[in-house]
């Protein structure tokens, strides 16, 4: 499904079928959280330019993008009821370039997990099988966009929230550089890692859609004030002289040899486009931190960014005798025991005495790993790595944080574009078994129009371009 | 034994600005309840803190004022702690890099000047205000999120009276600079004093208490001495301070245990992720540095200097800004400066006092009370008559208007005054006797005569030199 799909319908036709797709996927799929009303919205499009670029597109928003007057959990208990009184400030843009909100999709609670068993709403099924995982947190956008409901929903991207589920779905999912695309009005979960992201099934759409979302806005003081590039007219598929840096570290990581074929293959196709192929590797005791780091930072910062959520001014209240009682008492039965547990690691690493064997060395290490990717990508115009070690997993091999050498390393490799906050996508490359798997590439920041570039001619040699899933009853 | 008091003050005052250190919201006083927030304010999810660009100039003036060294690197830290009134579960506050550190404030004491030092200025956020009664607890978040400066004083004062100045004044020269409002009744200014006593010649610190919510700068002296007095009657029964918050009662006139302190609170301060640290350009500090106010101690020299007033008169004006801005707006119609401020300073606050009127709403025009100061110095009225002349003033009337209409004009055409002089002296020949005799006296008596005849419109001092004149030629 692409942007201009069902653009000869009438809008409200055009939003009713994506709707009825919705709710006929909601039984297999369990993505949406809440269908919206697009009656409203479709009237406010007299105001728009029929030119705009989303004039008239359904679009699907994870539930941790505000939206005014409708409600907003994030996928967690303590949020079920509440309804914000502002619009994410990309919510304000997707409606001035035409965008119309028809659900708001299912997500790991808050943004924490990667397998999007962590919503309040329950498991979100992966369309090409609906015994395995979606993959998270932004499971349920990216498998309303695989299983061919709409053509753009909005994720965020933490770890690789964004990046894994496409790989899992087979679908693009993009993080741009952080701070080009304003988080206000995102419900956080750690804030110095992250970022808005999005899933489209063509690269077209991916840079078309950026140049909606992107932009400075003063209300977000890490946005950026670049201007925002025109990346589809930019969009060239050209990649000759272009240095490729596949990431050594992650594919010697991986044991299933049929994953790395695919990757070897593409990457003949890219040598034949003339694009130069490098090997490049991070010092491996690095690779071996990235996911305990991220976890140490992430859990602090998280740890106070939902200190607001107490069930005193909005969200759900649990009475008590007083109203620290109160406080604890929401706070207790809002959050499910998963995230309960990340936030006492988080408080435990930020405690006078712990900060600076744990939150500030992990500050640290994440820096020295940035110098390090940096410097990588000071010889290389492009990262690329397969973007997941194994097609998506079933539900109960499924978990968060998984060690052991494979994942260490090749399941959370993704965290760099996160740490960096350089450019990061991921781009569905084949199928093993029926499943989809993708590649991963990272640019350097701002860089967006050189990574659409390289994706255009990744997704041209795997005729990959707005390939969706018939979900089977 | 004898005990040595020692003090520490932190300060915390809310930035005049119009908007919100984070938000833009607007700042205000007094208004409806709820009505002065937006989501930032009330911590809704997914709200992003936005630095107020002029707190930062309002601190960086503030923290000159005081001598502070400036870092020119602005960053900010979240403050973790769950409380009601605290709508995000953090305060966004500078706890590892201060926008000041260091600085003094010089303040006059019994045995003259001494320089408090200071150990940091910060910038922060304040929090809900919250009202608690039997039927529950009440949450107005329109103070949530005004801009704050914390000054942090080091234990450098040692009796309340020290402490007052002190207290006073950082709010002369926060007032002077409008930074603040600096209002302890409104809260716009508060004070957390710190007290330990220790014995004489001891160079380590006692146990020390903490008394918060003083409503006034007097307050802040009487309950520093009613709290020394409790402490040093338990140190010398042999007992021991208890570390503990505590607050003055004024009708007890002692400090009253609100909480016991229980090891210190782990705030888990970390650097705020949502604002990247902000470098200020040295060319913006030093323009805001350049147009900074006049700070008080320079106003007093001012006054010294310029308008001749002695160090008490110019001490007295600079002490309240309205009195001091009205002495300078009333010295810019007249060149009696010494005769404006005895005017303002006496009759002005007399008359304001007894009118219980606030010195804000001061009726009184600057240009119509130096008009009659002139009419005074010219000799056009007495100094009785400008007494009654100033009442009129005060109901915002025009002194010459005054003037004309009771007929008060003063007399000081010398043919009408030597008609009245020869008058007198015709009908006094004992007088005229006395004065042959030496007895001065008589002067006074005759120039008496004169005013009475002329119904006080003869100009006593001419009629004086006249009269003195007219008596020696006969």
């Amino acid at each position: 499904m692409r942007f201009d799909t069902n653009k000869d319908m009438a809008v409200l036709t055009r939003c009713e079928k994506a709707l009825e797709k919705l709710k006929a996927l909601q039984p297999e799929l369990n993505a949406v959280v809440t269908f919206c009303d697009v009656e409203q919205q479709v009237e406010a499009l007299k105001d728009v330019d029929p030119q705009a670029p989303l004039y008239g597109v359904p679009i699907v928003l994870k539930d941790n993008v505000s939206t005014k007057g409708v409600r907003t959990t994030a996928s967690s208990r303590i949020l079920d009821n509440y309804i914000p009184v502002y619009d994410a400030a990309i919510v304000e843009k997707l409606k001035q370039s035409g965008a119309i909100i028809v659900a708001k999709a299912s997500m790991d609670e808050l943004g924490m997990g990667g397998t999007n068993k962590n919503a309040y709403t329950g498991k979100v099924n992966n369309p090409y099988d609906k015994k395995r995982i979606s993959g998270g947190s932004s499971g349920g956008s990216a498998v309303v966009v695989a299983a061919g409901a709409v053509a753009l929903a909005i994720g965020t991207d933490t770890g690789d929230s964004v990046r894994k589920p496409a790989a899992y779905n087979g679908v693009i999912g993009v993080k741009p550089t952080y701070g080009r695309i304003s988080r206000y009005g995102i419900i956080p979960y750690a804030s110095s890692l992250d970022h808005v992201g999005y899933f489209t099934t063509n690269v077209e759409d991916a840079c078309t859609a950026l140049e909606v979302l992107a932009g400075r806005d003063d209300r977000d003081m890490t946005s950026s004030d670049r201007p925002v590039e025109a990346y589809r007219a930019l969009l060239d598929s050209d990649v000759r002289g272009k240095v490729i840096g596949v990431l050594d570290n992650v594919q010697e990581a991986i044991c299933d040899n049929r994953i790395l074929d695919n990757m070897n293959v593409l990457l003949a196709k890219l040598a034949a486009r003339g694009a130069i192929i490098r090997h490049v590797s991070m010092p491996q005791e690095l690779m071996e931190t990235v996911l305990p780091v991220y976890l140490t930072i992430a859990n602090a910062e998280a740890t106070a960014n939902h200190s607001n959520l107490d069930g005193i001014r909005f969200g759900m209240r649990e009475e008590g005798e007083n109203v620290e009682d109160v406080m604890k008492r929401s706070r207790t039965a809002g959050f499910s025991a998963y995230v309960r547990k990340r936030f006492i690691i988080g408080s435990y690493s930020l405690f006078v005495e712990n900060q600076d064997k744990l939150f500030r060395k992990a500050q640290k290490i994440r820096r020295l790993i940035v110098e390090h990717y940096r410097a990588l990508l000071a010889e290389c115009d492009c990262i690329i790595a397969s973007a997941a070690p194994s097609i998506a997993p079933l539900e109960d091999e499924a978990q968060d944080e998984a060690l052991g050498a494979s994942h260490l390393v090749a399941d959370n490799h993704m965290q760099l574009g996160n740490f960096s906050g350089y450019p990061s996508m991921t781009l569905p490359s084949g199928f093993i078994d029926g499943l989809p798997i993708g590649v991963n590439i990272t640019c350097r920041p701002f860089a967006e129009t050189v990574m659409f570039g390289i994706a255009k001619a990744i997704e041209e040699e795997t005729g990959l371009a707005d390939h969706t899933v018939e979900v089977k009853a | 034994m004898k005990y040595e008091t020692v003090i520490g003050i932190e300060i915390h005052c809310e930035l005049k600005t119009k908007t919100k250190m984070f938000s833009s919201a607007p700042v205000a006083f007094g208004e409806v309840a709820n009505t002065c927030v937006n989501e930032v304010d009330l911590g809704h999810p997914g709200c992003l803190p936005c630095v107020n660009r002029e707190a930062v100039r309002l601190a960086i003036k503030a923290a000159t004022a005081l001598h502070c060294t400036i870092d020119p690197l602005v960053r900010f830290d979240r403050k973790n702690y769950y409380y009601s009134d605290l709508p995000k579960g953090f305060q966004i506050t500078q706890q590892f890099h201060p926008i000041g550190s260091g600085g003094y404030v010089e303040i006059e004491t019994a045995e003259g000047k001494k320089q408090i030092r200071l150990n940091r200025m910060h910038m922060e956020e304040d929090t809900a205000k919250q009202f608690h009664s039997d039927a529950g607890t009440l949450i107005d978040f329109n103070r949530a999120g005004t801009p704050l400066i914390e000054i942090v004083s080091e234990p450098d004062m040692r009796n309340g009276a020290e402490a007052a100045a002190y207290v006073e004044k950082l709010r002369m020269i926060l007032l002077y600079l409008g930074v603040s409002d600096v209002k302890m009744e409104e809260g716009s200014m508060r004070c957390d004093v710190n007290i330990s006593l220790r014995p004489e010649g001891s160079d380590t610190f006692g146990v020390k208490t903490e008394i918060k919510n003083l409503n006034s700068i007097s307050n802040v002296q009487k309950a520093i001495e009613a709290e020394v007095q409790r402490q040093s009657t338990i140190l010398e029964e042999g007992g021991v301070i208890e570390q503990a918050t505590r607050r003055y009662d004024e009708t007890q006139k002692t400090t009253v245990m609100m909480r016991k302190k229980e090891g210190n609170v782990d705030y888990k301060y970390f650097p705020e992720p949502n604002i990247f640290p902000i470098r200020l350009e040295e060319a913006w500090i030093k323009a805001i540095q350049a147009d900074m106010e006049e700070l008080p101690d320079q106003r007093k020299e001012r006054y010294m200097r310029d308008y001749g007033l002695n160090a008490y008169d110019a001490g007295v004006l600079v002490a309240t800004r309205e009195l001091a801005d009205f002495f300078e707006a009333v010295c810019a119609h007249t060149k009696a400066y010494k005769k404006a401020a005895n005017w303002i300073i006496v009759e002005l606050n007399a008359a304001l006092n007894k009118a219980n009127i606030k010195l804000k709403d001061n009726p009184c025009k600057a240009e119509a009370l130096a008009e009659m100061i002139n009419m005074v110095e010219k000799g056009d009225i007495s100094g009785k008559q400008a007494k009654i002349v100033f009442e009129e003033i005060l109901k915002g009337r025009d002194p010459k208007q005054v003037v004309e209409e009771k007929g008060m004009k003063q007399m000081s055409d010398t043919s009408a005054l030597a008609a009245w002089i020869t008058q007198v002296l015709d009908a006094n020949p004992q007088s005229i006797a006395d004065f042959k005799n030496g007895k001065d006296r008589a002067v006074g008596f005759l120039v008496g005569q004169v005013m009475k005849l002329s119904k006080g419109q003869a100009n006593p001092a001419m009629t004086n030199r006249m009269i003195q004149e007219e008596l020696k030629k006969r």
